[in-house]
């Protein structure tokens, strides 16, 4: 860091100790994560070279690939869903109508006040007993899994829609208006634009969280991925081989998911300047 | 308002929100504690004790791994309290016959071996049933019990044989020998029987009840306690022959897939432990406290 402050010579930032100047803390800063580094490099070559188990692989890859499947699958749909009803729940926190507003804030105070897991076991194991007599569909995992990922993921991102329209400057709205738009009009012109800007940060973050999420899912037997190493570490008592799997597995989603997220920032970012 | 003052506390309760939630979530792996009984000493100590007195044969408190609730071996009553057919079992062995104090302490059964093997606890008492992949990674005390793997169905079902099985979906406990009888009963049908593994039987039995299986496989005690228990008319076992006729048993009336032993598991370098236990068994087997435990919980 010290090198980006030109000008004024890195003697001249010493400390009266002599010891944490910039130069040393910047070089204890480079040894400190390079060993840090060099551990994790040789803990993951250790793991890869002697705990995997490669003969194991090829018996266990095709249920990891219908897992995989099965998550992607789910990722899509809840996200498709939880952003766009999000997108509903952040305008109607916003809104001025008491009744609508009132109702949202509840909805995210119960949504994001309770664990994903208790809202999972609600819809599972709690409303097929509210059906009188036996519950018709006969096949509730996936429902659920869509329906509570959505109902969660949709308060969260309620909050961010939210949280970007109110960073949009208020004089955007009264210049808009004063211009004789109407509050729809002005919302979906000027406003929301912006805002939707704000909240892709914290939008994406979440759609991240909602893939990770889906680990939970194994609580009411969705062959989902963590599922997977559960399967095969009981049956071949054998974790690093399964658990290397899920790791590829879940990186190879959030990874590109959270270089699209930069990708939609970059593009959208302020003044549209040409990369 | 500060716009700036605002959106900080509000992350703040988010992030404090969230943190609560993780915590909270995880606390399973909190011991149970059990009172004992007579000797009015309470068993205060925490797990951790335990740890630091690994290395003698014997320790002065044993704390035991188990997958709770699985009703009748081990399960909390509705006022909390740990009850169970090993839950007595151990009070016998334990502290009647080697004087020693005991705890369970809750684990998920899918990873209760790897568990063992990280000393978490000294032993496993979990209504567990002796195989031989089992066998290859713990020691097993001798048998203390025996049981079947068993079908249950619906009140109204249709199905009265394994092969009426054939395309329906299944609901098991991960890692425990019904997944395994599922599975070899899977390969019978030529791969046509779905199989939803679940993290606890409860959870199997309510997804039976709710139409989410057509079938629960299981060990017979467990899930015969759920049929004249909570699922009564709702639910029967599935009738007929099976593994237990063809080996000349005393069957029972139900169809079963399996006949399985129950042990108790020990890691592979504490023999000495385990043989004073197997003496122990032997003893409440010869002195009638077996018998008085079994018929308190397996009265049919």
């Amino acid at each position: 860091m010290a090198d980006s402050y030109s000008g004024a010579p890195a003697e001249a930032n010493a400390t009266a100790d002599g010891f944490f100047d910039d130069q040393t803390l910047k070089y204890l800063g480079v040894g400190l994560s390079s060993l840090f580094a060099l551990g994790v490099v040789l803990l993951v070559l250790y793991i890869l070279s002697v705990q995997v188990d490669y003969g194991l692989i090829p018996t266990i890859l095709p249920q990891f690939i219908r897992a995989y499947g099965l998550v992607l699958g789910i990722v899509v749909t809840g996200s498709v869903l939880s952003v766009t009803s999000g997108i509903f729940v952040g305008l109607a926190r916003v809104s001025k109508t008491r009744i609508t507003s009132g109702i949202s804030a509840a909805y995210v105070q119960f949504f994001r006040g309770t664990p994903l897991l208790f809202q999972i076991f609600v819809v599972y194991f709690g409303v097929p007993t509210l059906w009188p007599g036996t519950f018709p569909i006969s096949n509730w995992g996936l429902p659920t899994a869509i329906i509570s990922l959505t109902l969660n993921h949709a308060a969260y991102v309620g909050e961010a829609v939210r949280g970007g329209i109110g960073a949009v400057p208020d004089g955007q709205m009264e210049a808009a208006r004063s211009l004789g738009m109407g509050y729809v009009q002005a919302m979906r012109e000027v406003v929301i634009p912006q805002a939707w800007r704000n909240a892709l940060a914290a939008v994406g973050n979440d759609q991240i969280i909602l893939v990770k999420d889906t680990s939970l899912l194994t609580v009411i037997a969705i062959p989902e991925l963590i599922q997977q190493f559960r399967d095969v570490n009981s049956a071949t008592f054998d974790p690093w081989t399964p658990l290397v799997l899920v790791a590829i597995a879940y990186l190879s989603i959030t990874i590109p998911m959270g270089r699209l997220v930069e990708y939609l920032e970059a593009r959208s970012d302020w003044g549209g300047e040409s990369q | 308002m500060d716009r700036r003052t605002y959106v900080k506390t509000g992350a703040g309760v988010i992030a404090g929100g969230l943190f609560a939630g993780c915590t909270g979530g995880g606390s399973g792996g909190e011991a149970t504690e059990t009172s004992s009984g007579d000797s009015g000493s309470s068993t205060t100590e925490s797990a951790e004790t335990e740890a630091a007195t690994t290395e003698s044969s014997v320790p002065s408190k044993v704390v035991i791994g188990s997958d709770i609730p699985y009703r009748p071996f081990e399960y909390e009553t509705t006022s909390g309290e740990l009850t169970g057919f090993d839950v007595d079992i151990a009070a016998a062995v334990f502290e009647d016959q080697l004087g020693i104090d005991y705890e369970f302490k809750p684990t998920s059964f899918d990873s209760i071996i790897p568990s063992l093997k990280n000393n978490n606890f000294r032993i496993i008492m979990s209504a567990m049933t002796i195989t031989e992949d089992r066998d290859e990674q713990v020691d097993f005390s001798d048998p203390y019990f025996t049981a079947y793997q068993t079908i249950v169905v619906r009140e109204d079902s249709d199905i009265s044989s394994t092969e009426d099985m054939r395309g329906v979906r299944v609901g098991v406990q991960k890692g425990t020998t019904g997944a395994a009888a599922a599975q070899s009963l899977k390969e019978d049908l030529d791969g046509e029987l779905e199989i939803n593994e679940y993290d606890q039987i409860p959870d199997a039995f309510s997804a039976l009840l709710n139409n989410q299986v057509v079938a629960v496989i299981n060990d017979n005690t467990v899930s015969a306690e759920f049929v004249n228990g909570e699922g009564e008319g709702q639910v029967r076992f599935v009738e007929g022959e099976g593994a237990a006729a063809e080996e000349g048993e005393n069957a029972p009336p139900y169809l079963t897939l399996t006949v399985e032993n129950y042990g108790i598991a020990f890691r592979q370098d504490d023999d000495e432990f385990r043989e004073r236990v197997n003496e122990a068994l032997a003893t409440i087997k010869d002195n009638g406290t077996y018998d008085e435990i079994y018929s308190e919980y397996f009265s049919g």
